[in-house]
């Protein structure tokens, strides 16, 4: 897997949030923001080139430079708004793969406008039982910045066909399941190509954990 | 299960740092002789003017780098506003550029090893230095060949299997190369009016330019060190690292440009107005050092000759400069992996040593490669193509100005588009004058520069060319990464 380019709709808290992650994983990220708080606060974590301005306008996308971009996400507070920029995107840039914030539950209704919906207050719902129902918690909720990621081994990736006592992950990583997630992992547990394994990473070394597994 | 230190953060003073140890690095010390030869004493001016000429430049990399978050340096932001073609020839030109720029700095270490050794009596002065051609079937490999390829193997072979060094350290190394510095410097004016035959003295500067040439005279001398002046595209291969990069960056460029040329006017200065132009071009790479051994006292305990600081200043300088381009070469290349514009393996990290292993393996055979040619050949071939590529940047800058008005700067340049024109203008008029002196003298260094492009360009079309019977089932892959899975569900929201 290559670094993908993608360009995200919406530099508010959800935006910037996916940007960071994005970034952390290595990715290259283009952010488009028309309020100036906002901006000013994207362009202070340097994460993403930013473009300044309403992305529901043509004119605007464009300056993303969305012929080389794999994916756009439109992230901002407003479904009428993402549903158009997906559209406007789509319009520019027939191949591009779109994916759009609802604000409600739309289920299968935009199948045929974008090719993927994310319903974020569904996610921060999750985040709200967690808190309340304390002994059982679903992962979406991981304290603090450390991310466990589900990692698929892919054909050529640096550590495929390995186990873990030949390589070395960097500080601020860890793998915890062994393949496709069965049991916990050992050192001797091989990385086989194909198989999902899940791994905890600080966000620093996020890029480099999925440069290892993805190539 | 072993682990790695992740990556460390930089702050301004490490950033500053790095860009002023690959600038300060061996340039000072290889090519201040081979300036004085060309040019005299106006050598000093040389020195300036690259200064002004890089500075625009140095505006536009900080346009950039404040608004595009992405280490690669040059590339990066060059292949954020370029077609595919464009930006392959950019990275291959500057990935070029630092593996031949390691060339150099391993031919500068020799020669001042070489001297080093014979201060401490262990070997005889190294006479034929800059001797050195490069035959077909070469019969003896010189010294100098020798020690130039043992130094790059063996940097190759520490960055391979361990992870960069970090800011603190670099941090360190240059201090210690500018302290050396100073010190020469010091002792350099101290020596003035002291009556011996070193001193230093202004007649040396008189006449400014060599007998019965113009003052246009000091263009080659430009071309052949303007690849001292790299040194903020390094800055710029580091920049997720840099902590507050939108502040931290420009400033970092700005600082060590202003540093830089300072030194490089004290150092010349007092190279020149103690050994003279003719005496400094005589010692070539190690022209420095000579002038060092000249004035600096002896008879001091231990360290026996106060030129041994020096000298030993030029081969730490030298080695700490050829690991910089080690670093920047492998990652121009590991950018280019990254971006699918050379194969995906050169964009791979080490499993085990974290290290991008196969991206400095790649660098590493050219610069061997390259150790056999004559150091000014190295010093020209690099130079030119800093020169083209850094003409790509100024275009960049404008390209991305007009086709990106309402994309966020947060360093502006000022007077816009005044730098980057100066920058194409200025960098033009170096590139056709050095390439008008190789013509002359060196048409060696010319011909292998052209073929590494052509060499680019084939195997661009090449490359790009035969995945296309499976370009489709690239773009299948690429669509099915994209999505979480293949079913379009709504995540999240179906519960």
């Amino acid at each position: 897997m290559t670094q993908k380019r993608i360009v995200i709709a919406g530099g508010g808290r959800v935006g910037r949030r996916a940007a960071n992650l994005l970034d952390d994983r290595g990715h290259d990220v283009v952010v488009i923001e028309e309020a100036p708080e906002q901006v000013g606060l994207l362009e202070e974590e340097h994460v993403a080139t930013i473009i300044s301005g309403d992305a529901t306008r043509p004119s605007i996308l464009e300056q993303a430079g969305l012929d080389r971009t794999d994916v756009l996400a439109a992230l901002t507070q407003e479904t009428g708004s993402n549903l158009a920029i997906c559209m406007a995107a789509r319009h520019l840039q027939p191949n591009l793969y779109t994916v759009m914030r609802t604000e409600y539950d739309v289920g299968d209704e935009y199948d045929e406008m974008v090719d993927d919906v994310v319903f974020t207050e569904a996610a921060g719902a999750r985040a709200a039982v967690n808190l309340i129902e304390r002994d059982v918690q679903t992962l979406e909720s991981v304290a603090g910045d450390l991310d466990i990621l589900q990692i698929q081994v892919v054909e050529g990736a640096p550590i495929a066909g390995r186990t873990l006592e030949e390589i070395a992950l960097p500080r601020g990583s860890l793998v915890v399941s062994g393949a496709s997630g069965d049991q916990t992992a050992r050192s001797d547990t091989r990385l086989e190509v194909g198989k999902t394994y899940i791994v905890a990473v600080e966000p620093d070394v996020a890029h480099e954990v999925v440069n290892l597994f993805q190539g | 299960m072993s682990q790695r230190e992740p990556a460390a953060e930089l702050g301004l003073l490490d950033a500053t740092m790095i860009g002023m140890g690959a600038m300060i690095g061996a340039g000072i010390f290889v090519l201040t002789g081979l300036a004085a030869e060309i040019s005299g004493p106006a050598a000093i001016l040389v020195f300036i003017l690259n200064g002004v000429v890089t500075a625009f430049t140095g505006l536009c990399y900080a346009e950039l780098a404040s608004s595009i978050p992405k280490s690669g340096g040059g590339y990066a932001f060059v292949r954020e506003i370029f077609d595919d073609l464009s930006s392959f020839v950019m990275g291959w030109m500057l990935w070029f550029a630092y593996m031949i720029a390691g060339a150099l700095y391993a031919l500068g270490f020799a020669p001042n090893f070489l001297e080093f050794l014979h201060v401490y009596g262990v070997v005889p002065p190294p006479g034929e230095v800059g001797a050195v051609t490069l035959g077909v079937l070469p019969v003896a490999i010189p010294a100098k060949v020798a020690l130039a390829f043992v130094a790059v193997l063996l940097l190759v072979s520490v960055n391979a299997i361990s992870t960069a060094a970090s800011g603190s350290i670099e941090t360190i190394f240059t201090a210690t190369k500018v302290t050396i510095l100073l010190v020469f410097v010091a002792f350099g004016f101290l020596s003035a009016g002291g009556g011996g035959e070193t001193s230093f003295t202004f007649q040396n500067f008189d006449p400014l330019f060599p007998e019965g040439k113009s003052a246009f005279s000091i263009l080659p001398a430009m071309g052949l060190t303007f690849i001292a002046f790299e040194g903020y595209d390094l800055i710029t291969t580091v920049t997720e690292e840099v902590e507050n990069p939108r502040e931290n960056i420009p400033k970092a460029i700005f600082v060590s440009l202003a540093v830089t040329v300072l030194v490089y006017i004290l150092v010349v200065t007092v190279a020149i107005g103690t050994l003279g132009a003719p005496g400094l071009a005589d010692a070539g790479e190690a022209g420095i050092a000579a002038a060092a051994t000249s004035f600096m006292p002896t008879g001091l305990p231990i360290i026996k000759n106060g030129g041994a600081i020096i000298v030993f200043g030029a081969i730490f300088s030298t080695i700490t400069a050829l690991n910089a381009v080690v670093i920047a070469s492998s990652r121009v290349a590991f950018a280019m992996g990254r971006e699918d514009q050379l194969p995906s393996r050169v964009g791979n990290i080490h499993h085990q040593y974290g290290t991008p292993f196969v991206a400095i393996l790649a660098s590493a055979v050219v610069m061997l490669l390259s150790v056999g040619l004559p150091t000014k050949s190295a010093g020209n071939m690099s130079s030119l193509f800093f020169l083209l590529s850094f003409v790509i940047v100024n275009g960049a800058v404008i390209k991305l100005r007009r086709e990106r008005p309402d994309m966020n700067r947060p360093y502006e340049m000022p007077y816009y588009p005044v730098p980057p024109i100066m920058g194409i203008l200025l960098n033009l008029i170096l590139t056709s004058v050095l390439v008008e002196y190789l013509l002359r003298t060196d048409p060696l260094a010319l011909v292998l520069s052209v073929a590494w492009i052509l060499l680019g360009v084939v195997f661009y079309f090449l490359y790009f060319r035969e995945p296309v019977a499976s370009a489709a089932d690239q773009t299948d892959a690429t669509t099915d990464d994209a999505g979480p899975d293949a079913t379009r569900d709504t995540t999240g929201g179906n519960d």
